[in-house]
This record gives structure tokens, C-alpha cells and sequence, in this order.
């Protein structure tokens, strides 16, 4: 190989590791979150910092890029799940179904669009909380994701391809919990129930 | 006839051999720098935070109760939709602002946030033991006791904000489509004015 080629090649590797990768993982740090910024919990995710003064640098470029406004992460937990119970992508054209212990604190489940937009359906509901819905004798509430209107508390997903649900919980105890890497509090299961 | 053994460990493609060392590790060098400016730069290169969006829909030093969320009407992404939202956007350099709240319910939330999105200070129901609150918001490092010409009450508490500028956020969930109306009136019942010097 010529001086000149390998200059070249060396000049084209540089470049693509270094910008591609500097600007990829960044990406994948801001946009999808890590370990370092994240826990999981089966398909629920949160910020473990999000709201919060002393928050990281990448939960940071997270909200303000995303044009967030979360509450402190020491009141108030907002997990977002893509996916079922099973890792399957979540989409409008299956049911599923959560079911939500019965707990003290406040919580709110929501349904959104692939690009985080509310989903446009004749019931006008886009959500559901601890007050608004029914739940069952044993106190846990079930809620049904759906197209098509069905019995209980329906959360109707509309006809975008892909969804987001996001449960958000008003409780201090459970956020410190999760904060400080404490016992895995007891997420709704996420469980399709059938497709089209 | 024999053929020869693959040679092992494999021999990595001959213009990998041809890269050397040194663009790797100065590209892994590199690679971080980018990594951490790309970090601290990307709140700059995003479509704008919610601040700036609204900044946009709410006049200054006054509370307003938002319109309930709908398709094409979403006031913050993700935030709980079935809420109700009084927002006021406050601006300290005129002076500290005054600051009246009913917190009446389960759920509801009064918060101050900073332009950038932190939440300096947050009061839940829970926490309360009446559901009004009221309190002056003042700069941080400056107690305003004796600077202001109008004291809204002697035992307002004064809640200092990291920036001269920010939200004010009250957040009201519905428990149904029957409470929107008592709701919104209990959400206009807070107010948000400067206190001038």
C-alpha cells in the first residue's frame, strides 16, 4: 500500500470512530438512556435523576431535548414502556392488559403515540389515575389497552402503529427506593392479549 | 491432497493491519472528547425545551389555567393528560413574586421549575395541612424581608428560585369528566403576581 493510501485509510478510520462513535454513543446515552441514568424495571424504564437540581448530564440533554418537564424524582416516578411483558414492541393492533396492585400512592397510566403525541379516539380518554378508575373487590385496578371499546376501564389506543404507556407514581418512599438501588417495586405487568 | 489449516487465531482483513495504533487510540481519545461535547451540546441543538415552548403561550407574572390536553393540544409531552394545568411564568428581576395555590386533592402537584427543567421545589397534597399555600418567590441569596414595599402576609414563606426566571407549575388530576368544571374553578382561584419594590 502506497504512503498516500494508507494516510488516507488511517485519516478515514480516525474519523469514523471518533465522530461516528463520539456522536453515536451520545445519541444512545441521551436518547435511550443507560445504567447510569436509568433502571429498568421489565419493560418500565425512568430516569432515576429526571427533575432533580444535581441530575446527570445525560438526563439533563434528555428532558431539555425532549422538551420534558418532569417533577422532582424525589416525589414522583415516571416509567415509559415500548414494550410487553415479553419484549414484544408495543403497537395499536393488539389488546393487553395491566394490572395495577392496589397501592396508597397517587399513579397515573397514560397512552401515547410512537412519537409521544396523544392518540385522537371518539372517547376522548388518554388516561387513566388512582381516582378515575374502577378498580376490582381486591382493591387492584385492571386496565385494558385497546383499538376497540371494551369493558372496564378501556384506555383506548387508537390506530398509531406504535405505542408508549407510561405510569407515573406519586410516591416519595418508592422513589427513594428506586433511587438508591433499594428492592424493585411491584410494576403492572404488561400482558397482550391478542393482535389483529 | 491435503489443504492447508485456517491459520489460527485469525488473522484480522489486511487493512486493519494497515491502520496503526496510534489512529486507534487517538481515535478513542477523540471519540470521548466528542462524546462528552455532543453531551453538554445537545440541549442547544434540540428543538427547544418546554420552557421555551411555553414561554411562548403564557404572559408574564400571571397564572393561567391551560386548556385540558388533547391530539394537537398536548401542553408538555408525557405529562399526565388527565389533568388540569395552571401555569405562570415568573420573572424576578421587577421584584419577588407572590404566589396563592389551592393544592386541594390527591395527586395535586405545585412546583417551580427553572428554565433549563429542574425542579427546585415541589409541595404535594400529602405534605399539606390545608389545601391553600401561599409564598413569596424571591432570587436565590436574596431575602427580600424589608425590601418589599407590599408583604402579601407576615407568615408567607419565601422560596428561593436559582434563576431570575421559571415556571410555576399546579397540576389538578381529574377524577373524572364531572370534576372538570369544580376543578378548574379551584385552579382559578390561584394566582401568581409580582410584588412590586
Amino acid at each position: 500500500m502506497s504512503l498516500l493510501a494508507n494516510l488516507l485509510l488511517n485519516a478515514i478510520v480516525f474519523a469514523v470512530l471518533a465522530f461516528g462513535g463520539g456522536l453515536a454513543s451520545a445519541w444512545y446515552m441521551i436518547e435511550a438512556g443507560s445504567r447510569l441514568s436509568t433502571r429498568s424495571f421489565g419493560p418500565w424504564i425512568t430516569w432515576t435523576t429526571a427533575g432533580r437540581p444535581e441530575a446527570d448530564p445525560y438526563t439533563r440533554a434528555h428532558v431539555f431535548r425532549n422538551g420534558l418537564l418532569p417533577l422532582s424524582t424525589t416525589l414522583e416516578l415516571t416509567f415509559r414502556s415500548k414494550t410487553d411483558s415479553r419484549g414484544a414492541r408495543l403497537s395499536s393492533d393488539c389488546d393487553y392488559t395491566l394490572l395495577i396492585e392496589d397501592m396508597a400512592a397517587w399513579w397515573n397510566l397514560a397512552v401515547f403515540d410512537g412519537q409521544s403525541r396523544l392518540i385522537p379516539n371518539p372517547a376522548e380518554r388518554y388516561a387513566f389515575n388512582s381516582t378515575s378508575a374502577a378498580p376490582e373487590a381486591d382493591g387492584r385496578t385492571s386496565i385494558t389497552v385497546a383499538r376497540d371499546a371494551r369493558p372496564g376501564n378501556w384506555l383506548p389506543s387508537g390506530r398509531s402503529s406504535r405505542i408508549v404507556l407510561v405510569f407515573t407514581v406519586q410516591d416519595a418512599a418508592l422513589a427513594a427506593a428506586v433511587h438508591d438501588n433499594g428492592p424493585p417495586p411491584a410494576m403492572p405487568e404488561i400482558k397482550r392479549v391478542a393482535c389483529r | 491432497m491435503t489443504t492447508a489449516a485456517p491459520a489460527w487465531p485469525p488473522q484480522p482483513p489486511r487493512w486493519v493491519r494497515d491502520v496503526g495504533w496510534r489512529t486507534f487510540a487517538a481515535a478513542a481519545l477523540t471519540g470521548g472528547i466528542v462524546h462528552i461535547c455532543a453531551t453538554f451540546a445537545a440541549p442547544l441543538l434540540g428543538s427547544g425545551n418546554a420552557f421555551q415552548k411555553l414561554s411562548d403561550t403564557l404572559p408574564l407574572n400571571a397564572m393561567v389555567v391551560l386548556p385540558p390536553a388533547a391530539p394537537g393540544r398536548q401542553i408538555v409531552p408525557f405529562t399526565p393528560p388527565d389533568a388540569l394545568y395552571a401555569m405562570c411564568r415568573y420573572e424576578l428581576t421587577g421584584g419577588p413574586v407572590s404566589v396563592t395555590a389551592v393544592v386541594a386533592d390527591t395527586g395535586w402537584v405545585l412546583s417551580l421549575h427553572t428554565p433549563q427543567g429542574d425542579n427546585f421545589y415541589v409541595m404535594p397534597r400529602q405534605l399539606l395541612r390545608r389545601d391553600e399555600v401561599s409564598f413569596l418567590v424571591v432570587p436565590a441569596g436574596h431575602s427580600e424581608q424589608g425590601r418589599t414595599t407590599k408583604v402579601v402576609s407576615p407568615t408567607d414563606t419565601q422560596v428561593a428560585s436559582p434563576t431570575s426566571e421559571g415556571l410555576i407549575v399546579l397540576r389538578a388530576p381529574l377524577k373524572g369528566i364531572a370534576w372538570q368544571a369544580e376543578t378548574e374553578a379551584a385552579l382559578r382561584r390561584s394566582s401568581c403576581t409580582q410584588v412590586k419594590r
